[in-house]
């Protein structure tokens, strides 16, 4: 019987991973890193690597006469399969390509996952792409659905299904009786499911929503070039992981801004304004009642999905 | 009487090493190293653990299939299916890129294995660049990104198809070889394995699998951690403010593209935040470029190819996206 050293190493990161995976899920603290919708995905990798590693179990151990029967080496010159099968011998070179594939290891165990944060909202450029987006595209589309609101004007009654939904994943009519409740409703409520679709939709006529009451929860960030009883109240939004987590959020006005931690959550009640910044048109929120909370459950935003078919 | 022994002792073997891995789990809930660490460090990981999560399960699709190409597709296979024309042979495997739905972490496994069972380099760099820009899921969430408007979506796959046959008809020409770093003996190794039953085969294809992940591994790593450094470091703010002309907000979306690093399903909505600071000519590039090459693939490509012909492709696809974009955006 012959001990493979290396083999027994990579078992032993094979594991690692899929009990890190499993870790993360299983706290809950993967939704710090993904998108819950892709959950699946990394559960599955998480069984795969489990499956893999009572796979490499057995190569840890082999009989003398056998080392050699793995089919590619039948014949020693005939290496065809150009990859290394950790029976080569160690070195330094190997020590490193190791000490790498568990650096992750140790950082994911030890390290607690953090939410970001307005510097990396800064990083990511601020409020330069936070202003409104492909608002001339959208116009066409916005008649249409005008034209339906007028056809059903009832749907009020729908609020609280909708804002049940799960995965976050709507039909059409759904997602047209959503953006129709937003366009009746006198008080807008940016509850998380809704906010990034909201947002959009705002954007696309700022002057429609001028004089509503609104009401969110954000973090305090701040830029060069607002005014001092000024802040942004922001949230990222993550498509599959935080790595693509864009920023979105709204101009703020009240008079304790400066005082204002940056990073703070607030929870806020507020009316809608246009606002003009560096040149572009921004909607701007004058706040009348605001309180400090804590950081959400959930601090981030996902996109809901329309399903096309 | 060896055969039990061996049983037992790889039984014995796997729980001490289960052991071991539950034992460092416990230590680490238990021992949380939190506070001296600065918050940018922590955000640094974070977004680090992020792309290598979100990148896993799309490495293992790859390595998996890598594994099956390598036990059960063999090189006559090969030399009949991919035709001698060159041209033919690019067109063929764009097209065959743009209807297997792959993911750019996943897809250099795959293409090594397909090199590495003669199929000829121009080939598998069309491939290569068509698998993970032009499949449904990135044609959707362009689609919705984009306020649900084909012409952004369209233009990406259309001209994405265009600069693949470029790229891969100027690879034709100037490289010849598989440009592979370790160079693989082709002699046909497989008529060996034919005698060998199918689940002797299955299992191998599995401990193939395994070898390709870490060989891989390392630099997908290597790749992610580089990627977060640049996002929490870098200030992509400093770059808008320097791209204000055609030129210049071309080269920083597709400076963007590159280091970001950004999954090919995700990037629409990143490129569509950029969408009123930028000309769509720039957000194309950004779209364009993104899923053909990025930080942690050329990384990965490193692990495979040569050094040389790594930067030569990446040259390629940088200059014909750039000249492609300029020559068409006053049409958009």
């Amino acid at each position: 019987m012959r001990f493979h050293f290396q083999q027994a190493v990579r078992a032993f990161i094979l594991l690692a991973f899929s009990v890190m995976l499993f870790k993360l899920h299983f706290t809950g603290e993967m939704t710090k890193f993904i998108n819950p919708k892709y959950e699946g995905l990394s559960q599955s990798a998480s069984v795969l690597f489990l499956i893999l590693f009572i796979i490499q179990t057995t190569r840890i151990w082999t009989i003398k006469d056998n080392s050699h029967h793995h089919h590619c080496h039948q014949d020693a010159h005939d290496h065809n399969c150009s990859h290394d099968h950790g029976d080569s011998p160690f070195n330094t070179k190997k020590l490193i390509a190791y000490l790498v594939i568990v650096f992750p290891l140790i950082t994911g165990f030890l390290l607690p996952p953090k939410v970001l944060d307005a510097s990396i909202a800064d990083k990511k450029g601020g409020l330069a792409v936070l202003s409104n987006q492909k608002s001339e595209n959208k116009q066409e589309e916005k008649a249409a659905a005008n034209n339906n609101q007028q056809e059903d004007p009832v749907i009020n009654e729908e609020l609280v299904d909708l804002s049940r939904i799960e995965d976050n994943v709507y039909t059409n009519e759904e997602y047209e009786q959503l953006i129709q409740q937003l366009e009746q409703s006198s008080t807008i409520e940016m509850n998380d499911n809704v906010f990034s679709t909201y947002y959009e939709e705002m954007h696309m006529d700022l002057d429609k929503f001028k004089g509503r009451e609104i009401n969110l929860k954000g973090f305090v960030y701040k830029e060069d070039g607002l005014e001092q009883n000024q802040l942004v109240l922001a949230r990222f939004l993550i498509t599959h992981c935080v790595a693509d987590a864009g920023i979105i959020g709204f101009i703020s006005e009240l008079p304790e801004a400066s005082s204002l931690e940056v990073n703070t959550w607030i929870e806020a009640k507020g009316v809608l304004d246009t606002t003009n910044y560096n040149g572009t048109k921004f909607p701007i929120i004058k706040i009348t009642k605001w309180k400090v909370i804590g950081e959400p459950k959930e601090p981030y935003l996902y996109p809901i999905s329309v399903k096309v078919l | 009487m060896y055969r039990i022994v061996r049983n037992n002792i790889i039984e014995f073997t796997g729980i001490m090493i289960i052991v071991l891995v539950l034992l460092l789990l416990s230590l680490s809930t238990s021992f949380k190293i939190s506070y001296d660490i600065p918050p940018s460090l922590l955000n640094l990981n974070t977004i680090f653990l992020s792309i290598l999560i979100e990148a896993l399960p799309f490495v293992l699709i790859g390595v998996l299939i890598a594994g099956v190409i390598q036990i059960f597709v063999t090189e006559e296979h090969i030399q009949r299916w991919i035709p001698k024309n060159k041209v033919l042979a690019i067109i063929m495997s764009c097209i065959i890129g743009a209807l297997f739905p792959a993911c750019e972490c996943g897809i250099v496994p795959i293409v090594r294995r397909l090199v590495g069972k003669g199929v000829p380099i121009h080939a598998a760099i069309g491939f290569m660049l068509t698998g993970p820009l032009i499949n449904p899921i990135v044609i959707a969430s362009t689609y919705m990104a984009f306020g649900n408007d084909f012409k952004i979506a369209g233009l990406r796959m259309g001209l994405g198809f265009f600069v693949a046959l470029m790229v891969a008809l100027v690879v034709s020409i100037i490289f010849r070889g598989n440009q592979l770093k370790t160079p693989i003996h082709t002699r046909s190794s497989h008529t060996l394995s034919k005698k060998e039953s199918l689940s002797t085969r299955f299992w191998s294809m599995l401990t193939h699998s395994i070898d390709e992940f870490f060989d891989m591994g390392k630099y997908l790593v290597m790749g992610a951690f580089l990627a977060a450094f640049v996002q929490t470091y870098l200030p992509a703010k400093a770059l808008l403010e320097a791209g204000s002309g055609t030129v210049s907000s071309l080269s920083v979306m597709m400076g963007l593209a590159y280091v970001l690093s950004l999954c090919s399903e995700a990037d629409a909505f990143i490129g569509a935040s950029f969408s009123n600071i930028f000309p769509t000519s720039a957000i194309l590039g950004f779209l364009i470029f993104g899923p053909m090459m990025d930080l942690k693939n050329t990384l990965m490509m490193l692990s495979v190819f040569r050094v040389k012909f790594v930067i030569g492709v990446l040259a390629l696809i940088i200059s014909i996206i750039f000249i492609t974009i300029m020559l068409v955006q006053s049409f958009i």
